[in-house]
């Protein structure tokens, strides 16, 4: 885990709102990891980014995230409208944006295109013949250019390119970071879907650890401890999910829901990892092959 | 006036004399009640240089403002007096119908000096006191003398504390006892065998009267509500108990006289099997909605409270492994009323002495780590001083000062008082509670332990900042102990200090604000420093004893962890700097008038 603080002087864009008419069914929500697929961009991306702005279409539905959500003003104006009103949002000078379907994020290489961004307004990667215009870095100050794109009904991206100094980075420079260019593998089919969700078993294989119940953790579920099998990458959050999961006995006594949906310890329980460190943070890791303690938080008596 | 009576009963036991006195407003406002009133009254009450066992050494019961309100969990009150195991102030609290019936007798405190001609008990009401002949129930325990005297004095509703033989004979970690629970630490009871005072009983009218009746209802409900919710599922589901399993698991469980931090028959004895198996049924004090106490039966049908501190020093302190000989070692230590943790932790010690072959006496009497015939044997003997018991019922300081250097390496115990059931060294910042409590090593008048076990710090590791949190743990347990509110409902405020400000103002009907609480938290353990200071206290008293200080822990997850002395004369120098006391720990002035002592 890398504890590089998130950037505050740069925001990251993810664009929602988009019809997802070839795969029937809201991408956003696509159940990834253990969690919807959006939810999981914007973990990964609250990593390097302090300030997130999601785009969505009016009314689309969205589970609870740390981020700011804002609506498309005009539906349906494609990538550079979305783009627009996302850079309209954020608090820093310029925004890594994305589309939400895609899974394989690697920020180092998202930290490469921001760092190149020193003398140029756009930063944009060119992979497979074309330029990818949602996996790039935009400045604030394009914005009248796009509002000029949009009132003119160029709508596409590429335009933009040409009207202000854009970097453009070679699939050479790509392959140090990405060789197979995971990082623009985007689902806009169910095939597309299930051949991501293999591939991501593949290269991140669920971790396995083990719960300890203790007190009256213990007594509710009947039983002393279990294993778990939690997503790579996987936080308290997703562990304390995939126990309530798997013991909706504690949900009520001992697990409550946050307003996101995800399971907290209810006040007077605690986590500890292997008998060592006691957790709070929803973030914290889990790692293959850690305990995870429940146990009462408090000690007296 | 609110919440105080401002009224003391003063008893001359050698002229079988009394007295009523007044309290200052003063002194209330400045101490509360419970642990600070009982420490104000015995700095004054107690002559500078006086012996434990001495007639003139004052036996302090104190009241306190919230006893009485109806609020959950503050049926409690304390006892004070110099104790037989440090020397030190021994601050005690017990709580249930007694508690309240104190307050009924419209009293804040009743001090006894003195001591009696023969065996006696004390009959309170709320305007006499009567010197009752006690030899009909010398030699008999607590529970049968409380049975006894009610008998005698034809009220089903008297309430009765009183001490048992090991108290009688001056154990020096005797308890007194009343209806069950005790006032555990610091050899109370001793005391009052020392006065020849079997018993005080007790039966009182007045009611309690607050200020603002509506303010605290409303406070008492939120409380009470509060109460039954997930902070307190523990105490509430399966009591302290419950603390065996997790210490265990994380290497704090002190085992085998502190040889090992964890138990290979935990599990047989935990909590959580405990419940399961053997559970009879729950008990709690009057006035409260948690409920905490969980009586477990034995084999032979007797129902056994058992609480934590109990389990540990009986069980895996001592090797034992079978519940049932926990059980039956607790049911006689309450029977002749003896402190459990000491018992069990001068037993340990003594078990050490078999195996390293310092004690043939121990030998002979077949005290080996897991021999639970001989410590249920042994703990008689104690309780009579009789063979081997004689030597024990000492404590382990003064016992292994008698056997030499050799056995005083592996006495566990602060200011001669045997330590509770954390591990200092995977619990640093406890490690300092336990060096510099003030009545000896002590989970109650601070709990740091609660920095451990909260991922507040790494309790693995030693620095200068562990003074401040002891210092705030030990300010926030004055507090509670003086109003006096139980510890198990701490986690039920979202600010303690400035909600109980506001309680004790509606209870009062004086002002206090958060901030007077909080000084008041650090007036009473300042004071209890001067008291000791005055008894003789020198630096060397504030340490732990050489074995947690050179040797690493052999067992668990904190498996090679140490606790080395450079660490913790740093925690050390931290905590008196967070108090404003000078390098050394003593008091400066400049503090005493700050603090108004």
């Amino acid at each position: 885990m890398d504890t590089q603080p998130p950037s505050t002087d740069l925001s990251a864009v993810i664009l929602a709102g988009g019809k997802s008419s070839r795969m029937g069914k809201a991408k956003a929500l696509l159940p990834f990891d253990g969690k919807p697929l959006i939810t999981h961009l914007v973990n990964r991306l609250a990593q390097r980014f302090a300030d997130i702005v999601v785009v969505a279409a009016p009314d689309q539905t969205l589970p609870a995230l740390p981020v700011t959500v804002v609506s498309d003003e005009v539906a349906h104006q494609g990538p550079v409208g979305g783009i627009c009103y996302g850079l309209q949002a954020i608090r820093g000078t310029a925004a890594f944006v994305t589309s939400c379907d895609v899974a394989f994020l690697q920020l180092p290489f998202i930290e490469y295109l921001t760092s190149l961004l020193k003398n140029y307004d756009v930063v944009v990667p060119f992979w497979q013949e074309r330029l990818q215009p949602l996996h790039a870095v935009y400045r604030h100050s394009v914005i009248p250019r796009l509002q000029e794109q949009l009132a003119h009904k160029r709508l596409r991206p590429i335009f933009l390119y040409d009207t202000v100094p854009t970097r453009k980075v070679s699939p050479e420079e790509i392959k140090r970071f990405d060789p197979e260019g995971l990082s623009f593998l985007n689902m806009n089919t169910e095939a597309d879907y299930q051949d991501a969700l293999a591939r991501w078993r593949t290269l991140y294989p669920p971790v396995s650890c083990t719960v300890e119940l203790f007190g009256v953790a213990r007594l509710k579920a009947n039983t002393t401890q279990f294993p778990l099998i939690l997503p790579t990458e996987a936080t308290l959050e997703d562990a304390l999910a995939a126990l309530a999961a798997a013991c909706p006995q504690l949900v009520g006594p001992v697990l409550s829901s946050d307003e996101a949906g995800y399971p907290t310890l209810l006040s007077g329980y605690a986590c500890n990892i292997n008998g060592k460190l006691f957790i709070k943070d929803a973030h914290t890791p889990i790692q293959a092959g850690d305990s995870l303690l429940i146990l009462s938080s408090d000690a007296g008596g | 006036m609110y919440g105080f009576y401002g009224r003391l009963l003063h008893i001359d036991l050698t002229a079988q004399a009394y007295d009523w006195r007044d309290i200052e407003e003063a002194r209330l406002q400045a101490f509360l009640g419970g642990i600070g009133l009982g420490t104000s009254l015995l700095y004054d009450f107690t002559p500078p240089d006086v012996e434990p066992f001495s007639p003139t050494n004052p036996l302090i019961f104190t009241s306190a403002p919230l006893v009485g309100t109806g609020l959950t969990t503050t049926a409690k009150y304390a006892v004070v007096t110099k104790s037989p195991l440090t020397g030190f102030i021994a601050d005690s609290l017990s709580s249930s119908f007694f508690a309240l019936e104190l307050k009924r007798t419209g009293l804040d405190a009743i001090v006894v000096t003195g001591r009696a001609a023969q065996p006696i008990y004390l009959w309170i009401t709320d305007n006499t006191v009567e010197f009752r002949d006690a030899r009909h129930v010398w030699g008999k325990s607590p529970q049968e003398t409380e049975a006894a005297i009610r008998n005698t004095l034809q009220d089903s509703e008297i309430r009765i504390a009183a001490i048992g033989q090991a108290g009688e004979n001056r154990v020096r970690f005797a308890t007194l006892s009343n209806e069950g629970r005790h006032a555990g630490r610091g050899g109370i009871g001793a005391v009052f065998g020392s006065k020849n005072l079997k018993a005080v009983a007790l039966r009182g009218h007045h009611l309690t009267a607050v200020a603002d009746k509506d303010g605290v209802e409303k406070i008492a409900r939120a409380l009470r509500e509060r109460s039954v919710g997930p902070e307190t599922a523990k105490y509430r589901e399966i009591g302290t108990v419950a603390n065996l399993s997790v210490f265990n698991r994380l290497g704090s469980l002190p085992t085998r006289n502190f040889q090992q931090a964890t138990f290979s028959h935990a599990e047989a004895l935990s909590g959580e099997t405990l419940v399961a198996n053997s559970f009879s049924r729950v008990h709690g004090c009057a006035s409260c909605t948690i409920r905490c106490e969980r009586l477990f039966r034995s084999m032979s049908g007797n129902e056994q409270r058992l609480e934590y501190e109990t389990l540990f020093a009986l069980g895996p302190l001592c090797g034992i492994e079978q519940p049932e000989d926990v059980l039956q070692a607790a049911r006689l230590c309450d029977l002749y009323g003896l402190d459990t943790i000491s018992t069990g932790g001068t037993l340990a010690w003594a078990m050490e002495c078999t195996e390293k072959g310092l004690l043939p006496e121990a030998r002979d009497a077949g005290l080996t780590f897991g021999n639970a015939d001989a410590v249920l044997t042994t703990i008689t003997d104690i309780a009579n001083r009789k063979g081997l018991g004689e030597l024990l019922a000492e404590g382990s300081r003064r016992a292994a000062a008698q056997i030499g250097t050799a056995a005083e390496f592996f006495a566990i115990q602060v200011k001669g008082m045997e330590l509770p059931g954390y591990e200092p060294r995977s619990l640093k910042t406890m490690a300092l509670g336990l060096a510099v409590s003030p009545r000896g090593a002590c989970h109650n008048r601070s709990g740091a332990y609660e920095a451990d076990f909260s991922g507040q710090v790494d309790r693995l590791q030693a620095d200068a900042g562990r003074g401040a949190l002891v210092v705030s743990s030990e300010d926030f347990a004055a507090v509670l102990d003086s109003l006096i509110v139980c510890k198990f409902l701490r986690k039920c405020f979202d600010d303690f200090y400035s909600e109980s400000a506001i309680l004790l103002s509606h209870v009062t009907g004086w002002q206090f604000s958060s901030t007077d609480l909080k000084r008041a938290g650090e007036r009473i353990n300042t004071l209890k420093k001067l008291f000791n200071m005055r008894a003789g206290w020198q630096p060397g008293d504030d340490w732990l004893p050489p074995r947690l200080l050179n040797e690493p822990l052999s067992s668990g997850v904190a498996q090679g962890v140490r606790l080395t002395p450079d660490e913790l004369r740093i925690m050390i120098q931290g905590y008196y700097a967070a108090r404003g006391w000078d390098k050394d720990g003593f008091v400066p002035e400049g503090k005493k008038r700050e603090l108004g002592l």
